[in-house]
């Protein structure tokens, strides 16, 4: 499996390959089925995301190896609008009102770390990360 | 990819490994809770002033004068002492680490960085020499008397050749202190982790009757072993297709906020399979003082003892009125 | 979809993601059957979803939602262990969704809250 390749992200149907791709890596890399299953919902939001808010962008799935520790990042891109306000998406509460920042804070949850770079019409770039225990 | 100057980056941290691999030198030191103030008392105990610290000074130009000298007297030592091995496979690096450790006991400034530096050195030994620290007793002994002796040799050179080694007394005592903590955090740690393994192979979850489980909480929980616990739960609801589960926390030690919602999380997730949770073990006064830190109990049912939570299990199980798992809690 | 008819009740069981069109095209026909046959309850089977997302969570609460406004109840049966597990990290509890095991256990949430229903007169 080639992982280096970025994905394109532009419908749902995409979505759903990004979640498959996060979870063959997460599956081969010796992740839990449970950690497996939380790696595909978290890219599954973020690719969701690039199609809502941006329309299209890109999605990376790659194994890490740091100092050690063996893990898995998903980085999702897109040139969209941004997020103006990328403390506040986070912080987002517990709800289902479809908001962006549900989805950010949620998977910010599920994996290790959660990093944002984003700015009012500068696009935005998810980058995300879990490791193996 | 670097974004340009003008974008916002925010970064935000998730739930953390245990094992934090930062470097080592510091989480021990975090674990060992040496602080400026913890550093200054344990000089306090020894007696170790400034004096001491500008005799180490002297015993230092005495040490490096001779430095390949006395680090080679340590390494014969260290091979003589260890029959087992047919020869050090790397001399020179074996030296270099003699030479850090014992000859940078008088180069510090004896602050909180210092002791960050030893720890990480001890580390670098205990990787070379292995985890039992009779060798390094030895050592440490055979290069007090080496320093010893180059102190007696240099004669009218220093003022007071009885303070001057009184100095390395004390710094030797301070170091093993903090050697010792180090070696014993290892041991902990070592140990830890084949309890974990052994948590891992057991099955905490036990079926009291036809649907319905029992989840005996016992011990200290962090945020991996709960995890752990609610998997197995989880899975054993499908297998063994529960409609009740009993989780008792009696014989958590200290059920904490943090503990607690990852009970209110583990009801909630058998909650979406069809089984409703009674947690048992949880005092009213302790319940309440959950509620007022903030763990939002609403949606779970408490009973103070294990046994009246096993009869109002079967009760749910068997009633004709609301099924157990109406989300609302009817019943 | 396929949305098969067991007594007065209908159960559709979800395939695999569950798109923008599949979701519509669901509610729409679950309504409709709703009506036609008079159903009492719904149950929607995800145990083939290895993964929902807060779309996939909206999804299924509005298909609950708009199954009541016919008045009929609607039950999610088959949620996964790693799922459960990965919902509530993620911090949806699916509130107000009843929720069983399997089939047999919505089926049988359907019967008990049809017969208090009956025997009391109100819901």
């Amino acid at each position: 499996m080639d992982t280096s390749e970025p994905l394109a992200v532009a419908s749902d149907t995409d979505v759903v390959t990004a979640r498959q791709r996060a979870r063959d890596l997460a599956r081969v890399l010796g992740f839990s089925t449970t950690d497996q299953t939380t790696i595909a919902t978290a890219a599954s939001e973020i690719a969701r995301n690039i199609v809502t808010y941006a329309g299209h962008g890109q999605l990376w799935v790659r194994a890490l190896d740091e100092g050690g520790r063996q893990g898995l990042v998903v980085v999702a891109r897109d040139e969209g609008p941004g997020i103006p306000d990328v403390e506040r998406a986070l912080a987002d509460g517990y709800s289902t009102s479809g908001s962006l920042g549900v989805g950010l804070s949620g998977s910010k949850r599920l994996m290790d770390d959660l990093d944002i770079e984003s700015g009012a019409g500068a696009g935005t770039t998810v980058t995300m990360r879990k490791w193996l225990r | 990819m670097t974004p340009p100057a003008p974008q916002a980056r925010e970064r935000a941290r998730g739930q953390q490994p245990t094992d934090d691999g930062a470097s080592p030198g510091r989480s021990l030191r975090e674990e060992m809770d040496i602080t400026k103030e913890t550093l200054e008392r344990r000089k306090a105990w020894l007696e170790f002033t400034q004096g001491d610290v500008e005799r180490l000074a002297q015993v230092d130009t005495l040490v490096s004068r001779h430095a390949d000298e006395l680090v080679e007297q340590l390494y014969a030592h260290i091979n003589a002492a260890d029959g087992s091995r047919d020869g050090d496979a790397a001399p020179t690096h074996t030296k270099g680490l003699l030479e850090e450790y014992f000859l940078g006991l008088t180069k510090g400034a004896y602050d909180v960085e210092f002791v960050e530096e030893r720890l990480r050195l001890v580390g670098g030994l205990r990787q070379r020499f292995g985890p039992d620290p009779s060798w390094y007793l030895g050592t440490y002994n055979l290069y007090l008397r080496a320093v010893g002796e180059r102190i007696r040799a240099a004669g009218d050179e220093l003022d007071d050749p009885r303070a001057v080694f009184e100095s390395v007394r004390k710094v030797t005592f301070l170091d093993l202190g903090f050697a010792f903590d180090a070696y014993m955090i290892e041991r902990e740690r070592t140990i830890w982790r084949q309890e974990e393994e052994l948590r891992k192979l057991s099955t905490p979850v036990l079926q009291l009757q036809d649907e319905l489980l029992l989840l005996p909480i016992v011990g200290f929980v962090d945020t991996a072993r709960a995890q752990q616990l609610t998997e197995q739960l989880l899975y054993a609801i499908r297998e063994r297709r529960a409609r009740v589960v009993v989780i008792d926390v009696t014989g958590v030690g200290a059920v904490d906020s943090r503990v607690a919602n990852h009970i209110v999380q583990t009801v909630e997730a058998a909650r979406l399979m069809g089984a409703a949770a009674i947690v048992t073990g949880l005092s009213a006064e302790v319940a309440q003082t959950l509620v007022r830190l903030g763990v939002d109990l609403s949606a779970v049912r408490t009973v103070g003892d294990l046994q009246g939570g096993i009869e109002e299990a079967e009760r749910l199980l068997h009633a004709d009125g609301p099924s157990p798992s109406l989300p609302d809690g009817r019943g | 979809m396929p949305i098969l008819k067991q007594g007065d009740c209908l159960i559709a069981s979800v395939q695999d993601a569950l798109s923008d069109e599949e979701l519509r095209a669901l509610q729409n026909d679950l309504a409709e059957q709703v009506g036609r046959h008079r159903a009492r309850g719904v149950i929607i089977d995800v145990t083939v979803l290895d993964v929902m997302d807060s779309f996939a969570t909206r999804t299924l609460q509005t298909i609950v939602h708009t199954t009541r406004l016919r008045g009929a109840e609607a039950v999610i049966v088959g949620i996964q262990p790693e799922v459960a597990f990965a919902l509530v990290q993620f911090g949806l509890t699916l509130e107000g969704i009843p929720t069983a095991l399997d089939l047999d256990g919505g089926l049988a949430l359907l019967r008990l809250g049809a017969s208090r229903s009956r025997s009391d007169g109100h819901e």
